[in-house]
């Protein structure tokens, strides 16, 4: 009886566009969403190689011409896409007979793009604010502040807001102003099939190529940048090693590479590190599979998507208790939490890990669990349609036509 | 007929002489009978009013305050106007004859609306991007552009003021000739002449 539901996804990112962690966000929820009866059309930035259209795992996937001109800069370039976006989404949803109950943007890089569309068609938009520029670089300068203001500007016009954590939510009120019931929670996942896959079928041969065998495996995944707290595990690293013979691996990169480099050079341990710089999918998760002991010692953290990652990798895992990561992790149960920017609560937690097998196996199985139970994409696709119902209701009841 | 007028200055919002024209101009629409409304932005004189002449404006006003320029001002300005301009559309039961859009501010508005509702744009031509700018090629000046040729391309009709800036709309944008049609503002015919175009570009919508 009930028609379909349909929804129109913006987002600056869609596979094989991949720039930040929306891409995989939106690839898996929009999948999901479909598996649970939503339609979905995702409208996104144009790739190389990749069709203009296409439809994967039944999801309509539109990708606009980026915009490929001069621009002055990326928050110019931000809106000049934008134009192009919504002038492509608006003959879409026009061809489509506005059989579209929502619009769904995702962060301010589609912000223009979904407030146009919510008013020309009058359907109701819901934003995931996945960071924030206040989070990210504080909020100073002229990009910084348009940046911030285009993001309230979102909020402002969104029916309602997603944020992945408790944290977040409590930080997007806080910088935006933005009233209680307008903010949802749903929690970010992460497909544990991906790491079940056996793409590298000797893995202790593939361990060779990054750690001697009798060196432990101690991993940081992230960005090298300071709010990832880099500098603070680079600090552990010779009080871990006084205890543990360890190889600790640093996967991407970031403005403060050379400078630790430098520094782990005259600390006399560039033969206990290995910075591998951007590696693919299929490194990364065999990386994280290998790992004796995973790593997130961030300062600010609006989710921490590798703590999922090494826990469907079945890693254990010490996290500084911060931001999203402090809601993943339970203390003592599903991995080690130890304070923030402090070195000394950093190398006791990775010795702590690393010295005790049956603990750390504990903590590993554990946190498998867990991350099965509450952090799948079914879960998370299931909440995101309930919310599309009720806004749907509400906007049902409402004489904006 | 029903007519929606963009313009980035209209009175009391003055930068140039375009005001006036726009002013001059929806005046003159509305004593022809054509219901006119003209959305147009104002930093804090927002919403909408009745002029004794019987236009009816929205001013709408930028929902981000900080910019680095015209450009980023004009790209976050066009949500509000489209948003005015939908407000209007579906309070006429979705009849609107066209939109006349004056310079390329408000171009990216009209092109989402042209394509959201098949609802056709002119395109009226005050000044071009390579005139103002001395044909400066920065970036930004060029991102200016191809707004403009973005519009140039999508109106059904561009309304230029002289014979001049046909034979330079046509040499810089490559627009058929005989898309781009002279009205002379200081005519004794001038009003005749948009009134003619508006009513070619209404005939020639295929619904």
């Amino acid at each position: 009886m009930n028609k379909e539901l349909t929804v129109m996804m913006l987002t600056w990112e869609f596979p094989p566009r991949i720039i930040g962690g929306i891409s995989s966000h939106v690839y898996h929820l929009s999948r999901s969403l479909v598996r649970n009866g939503v339609k979905v059309f995702v409208v996104t930035c144009d790739y190389h190689g990749a069709p203009p259209h296409e439809v994967i795992d039944g999801v309509e996937v539109f990708r606009v011409d980026s915009y490929k001109d001069p621009s002055p800069d990326f928050v110019t370039w931000v809106y000049l896409m934008n134009m192009n976006m919504q002038r492509k989404a608006a003959a879409l949803v026009k061809k489509l007979d506005e059989k579209i109950d929502l619009f769904h943007a995702h962060d301010w890089l589609v912000a223009n793009a979904g407030i146009g569309l919510k008013h020309v068609f009058r359907r109701p938009l819901l934003a995931t604010i996945h960071a924030t520029e206040v989070g990210r670089n504080g909020v100073q300068y002229e990009n910084e502040k348009m940046i911030h203001e285009t993001e309230y500007w979102l909020t402002y016009e969104a029916w309602r807001v997603i944020c992945c954590s408790n944290f977040m939510v409590s930080h997007a009120k806080w910088a935006f102003g933005l009233p209680e019931d307008k903010l949802v929670m749903i929690q970010n996942g992460v497909d544990i099939r991906e790491y079940e896959k056996n793409t590298i079928p000797d893995l202790s041969q593939f361990r060779r190529n990054f750690a001697l065998p009798e060196e432990k495996i101690v991993l940081f995944v992230g960005r090298l940048v300071y709010e990832k707290g880099i500098h603070v595990l680079v600090d552990a690293i010779p009080k871990v090693l006084e205890k543990v013979n360890a190889k600790f691996v640093i996967v991407g990169n970031g403005y403060m590479k050379e400078h630790l480099s430098g520094l782990l050079d005259r600390m006399g341990l560039a033969h206990k590190t290995f910075f591998t710089g951007f590696v693919d999918c299929e490194t990364l998760r065999s990386l994280q599979k290998s790992a004796d002991v995973c790593v997130a010692p961030s300062l600010f953290e609006p989710f921490g998507i590798v703590a999922l990652e090494a826990m469907a990798a079945k890693s254990p895992l010490v996290v500084s208790d911060t931001g999203g990561l402090s809601e993943i992790v339970e203390h003592d149960v599903t991995g080690v939490k130890v304070y923030p920017d402090n070195t000394d609560s950093l190398a006791w937690g990775i010795t702590r890990v690393l010295l005790d097998e049956n603990y750390a196996n504990r903590l590993k199985n554990n946190a498998y669990r867990k991350v099965q139970e509450n952090y799948n994409w079914d879960k998370i696709s299931q909440r995101t349609k309930t919310v599309y119902e009720t806004v749907s209701k509400e906007r049902s009841r409402t004489i904006w036509t | 007929m029903r007519v929606i007028i963009f313009s980035w200055e209209f009175p009391p919002r003055r930068i140039g002489q375009l005001a006036d024209y726009v002013m001059d101009l929806a005046t003159q629409l509305v004593k022809n009978e054509v219901e006119t409304y003209v959305v147009t932005c104002h930093d804090y004189y927002t919403g909408q009013s009745e002029e004794p002449e019987g236009v009816k404006t929205c001013r709408v006003t930028n929902p981000v305050r900080t910019h680095s320029g015209v450009l980023t001002w004009v790209l976050t300005l066009n949500q509000e106007v489209e948003r005015a301009a939908a407000n209007i559309y579906y309070d006429a039961d979705k009849r609107v004859s066209l939109t006349d859009v004056h310079d390329w501010h408000f171009i990216p508005a009209a092109v989402t609306l042209k394509n959201a509702f098949n609802l056709p744009f002119i395109y009226s031509v005050e000044s071009l991007e390579d005139h103002r700018s001395h044909n400066a090629d920065s970036s930004f000046n060029m991102a200016i552009k191809s707004i403009e040729h973005l519009g140039m391309s999508e109106a059904e009709r561009i309304v230029v003021k002289s014979e001049w800036m046909r034979d330079e709309v046509v040499k810089v944008f490559n627009v058929p000739s005989d898309k781009a049609k002279v009205i002379l503002p200081d005519s004794a015919r001038w009003i005749e002449g948009i009134l003619e175009t508006y009513q070619e570009v209404v005939e020639g919508v295929v619904e």
